[in-house]
């Protein structure tokens, strides 16, 4: 016997879907959404999440330890002006190498795995070209860069402001910093994650585009640091062009005024670019930047699965 | 209404003819997309997806050029034959972005996602990874991501490839189901003549990138004109009997197999049964099977 009050089991059958289509701009939308998902681990196992906040702490050390050493010479030595602390100017010429490690791993997981495990067939005949699948990736992890090279700058910032005995003069003082580090921090996000790009359009394997790039900036900023050492200065300043790693930095210093110390840079090769016209290390960087965007659209361009 | 339509579509790889010339239309139906590997059926599907584009000739998906725009695939599925799923995501959250990839806002398409995952009969198993699921669960969520954004019309490639024998009932089901239950038209490309016959309406036959044969599954699989005629004893004096009667016989096993059936052929059956005094157990029309016609297997596993 069964009675109204047991309930009831509906079949609802299948229901078409009569609600909005948003076409292209819903679907590049989603793939830079899933992007952004996917470089944070989102929506995947605890492990996925470890790289990006492992270093995203990372980048935040250096800022902290800045703003501690001026909060604390601050305290000692209040009068002393001249004193050279490390401060925005500096920050990247340390934690550049991080940022760009971080893109090395993270870059591919966005790009490698959706031909590895064939998602990519599935994007393509969705209503968006394989440029568009390209470029909205490209702009999840561009974002990510961005977040991840502003975040410690801010905090630095805070932290600097803070401890000034006098934080209204200090920022009045120095106010020009901010829209230097955000300058020069997104010329940096938009390097590493262009670069990291380009090489995990190469290969379906992930851990291999990630210990190429993880070598290509170890390898070329340690080469080309020890030639620079060992030739004329003059040629040294082309040479050092040549260090992958080193040359947001430059950019960086020009964003700042040169007020990077000659041995700024991972193997001190700040100095010799210092010794370059200011408008050589500026088309050197768009020209790669913008020479790796088009291969990458290529490599997208052609893909037909 | 016309869904699919090719007109003298013609793909060449370098020297490689991949089609030649082909012109058929798919409607409102299950279409099976039938021949060996190689046949060009992959190559045809690419074409109308956008993936590759004709050498010459026209492809048209719901009236527009498959090479203009992107539009029109918010209204068409497709379903790859080989791996095409992330294993470290559940499948709702796959199937929802799935439905936003094809244009979706995110609220309908948590919706989508739930209702499809329930068709497939993934409900319960719907936030567990896709890494552990078996070789039928990670098909239906292939099929399901093929139909999560209501389309008209989906390309299934191969959709029972790598299924064990129920896997592959269970999927033929929901394939037919699709189109009778949901109302969205299917081509199904497959080798196998048994998947086609189960649940397709047409079938389009390619052969060496050409189209052999387009027609009705019912035409090709009706009534032979051969009738199975099984008897207790007397078999040789009955077939005796049937051949003095100017009956074309042939002995197949213990079945005697009377060919090129005319009208009255049942009466002069039943004329040698008296002669014969052979006891009848039972009389047949004989059914084609697909796999009768052509040259094609239809049981088992494709390469």
């Amino acid at each position: 016997m069964s009675s109204a009050a047991h309930g009831q089991v509906f079949d609802l059958g299948y229901r078409r879907y009569e609600g909005p289509r948003a076409g292209r701009k819903r679907a590049r939308l989603a793939i830079y959404k899933d992007g952004l998902r996917a470089a944070m681990g989102l929506g995947r196992g605890g492990r996925a999440k470890v790289p990006p906040w492992l270093f995203i702490t990372a980048m935040l050390i250096p800022a902290i330890i800045f703003a501690l050493i001026a909060g604390a010479a601050n305290r000692i030595a209040p009068d002393f002006d001249e004193l050279d602390l490390p401060s925005h100017a500096d920050y990247y010429a340390i934690a550049a190498i991080i940022l760009l490690i971080f893109a090395a791993i993270v870059g591919p997981e966005l790009l490698c795995s959706d031909r590895r495990d064939g998602v990519i067939h599935l994007y393509l005949v969705r209503p968006l070209t394989p440029g568009d699948y390209a470029g909205a990736r490209w702009a999840a992890l561009a974002t990510i860069m961005v977040a991840a090279a502003w975040l410690p700058q801010l905090v630095l910032l805070a932290g600097l402001t803070l401890g000034d005995p006098d934080p209204g003069s200090y920022l009045a003082e120095n106010w020009l910093d901010i829209p230097r580090f955000l300058a020069a921090g997104l010329a940096l996000a938009l390097y590493a994650a262009t670069l990291a790009f380009l090489v995990a359009s190469f290969t379906t394997r992930r851990a291999l585009a990630a210990v190429f790039l993880v070598g290509l900036f170890l390898i070329s900023t340690a080469v080309i640091g020890g030639v620079a050492q060992a030739v004329d200065p003059d040629v040294a300043r082309w040479i050092v062009l040549l260090s992958i790693s080193d040359v947001p930095l430059y950019i960086n210093d020009l964003v700042f005024n040169n007020r990077a110390p000659a041995s700024g840079g991972l193997a001190g090769t700040t100095g010799f670019a210092q010794r370059l016209p200011d408008v050589v290390p500026v088309v050197w960087y768009v020209g790669l930047v913008a020479v790796a965007g088009l291969i990458i659209r290529e490599r997208y361009r052609r893909f037909t699965g | 209404m016309i869904l699919l339509e090719a007109r003298e579509l013609t793909k060449r790889f370098g020297n490689v003819i991949a089609l030649e010339q082909v012109d058929f239309t798919v409607s409102q139906s299950v279409t099976g997309l039938v021949g060996h590997n190689g046949a060009g059926k992959s190559t045809a599907i690419k074409i109308f997806l956008g993936l590759l584009a004709p050498t010459a000739g026209e492809a048209l998906v719901l009236g527009l050029a498959a090479t203009d725009g992107v539009d029109v695939r918010e209204r068409v599925g497709y379903m790859p034959e080989h791996d095409c799923l992330p294993s470290r995501v559940s499948a709702t959250e796959f199937l929802k972005h799935m439905a936003e990839a094809s244009g979706i806002p995110p609220h309908h398409a948590r919706t989508r996602a739930s209702d499809l995952l329930r068709h497939v009969g993934l409900f319960e198993e719907r936030y567990r990874a896709m890494g552990e699921y078996s070789t039928g669960m990670k098909q239906r969520v292939k099929l399901a991501q093929a139909l999560v954004h209501d389309p008209v019309l989906a390309l299934l490639d191969e959709p029972t490839a790598g299924l064990d024998p129920t896997g592959r009932e269970e999927m033929l089901d929901l394939v037919r189901r699709t189109h009778t239950e949901f109302g969205i038209s299917l081509v199904f490309s497959s080798h196998l003549m048994g998947d086609i016959e189960r649940t397709c309406d047409r079938i389009i036959m390619l052969d060496h990138g050409r189209v052999s044969q387009t027609g009705e599954v019912s035409t090709f699989t009706q009534e032979s004109e051969t009738l199975y005629v099984e008897v207790d004893g007397h078999r040789d004096e009955f077939m005796a009997a049937l051949e003095s009667r100017d009956l074309s016989v042939a002995s197949d096993g213990t079945v005697v197999v009377v060919e090129d059936v005319h009208d009255d052929a049942y009466d002069l059956i039943r004329d040698a049964l008296a002669e014969s005094g052979a006891p009848l157990r039972r009389l047949a029309p004989r059914r084609r099977a697909l796999a009768d016609l052509f040259d094609i297997p239809s049981e088992g596993d494709g390469p």
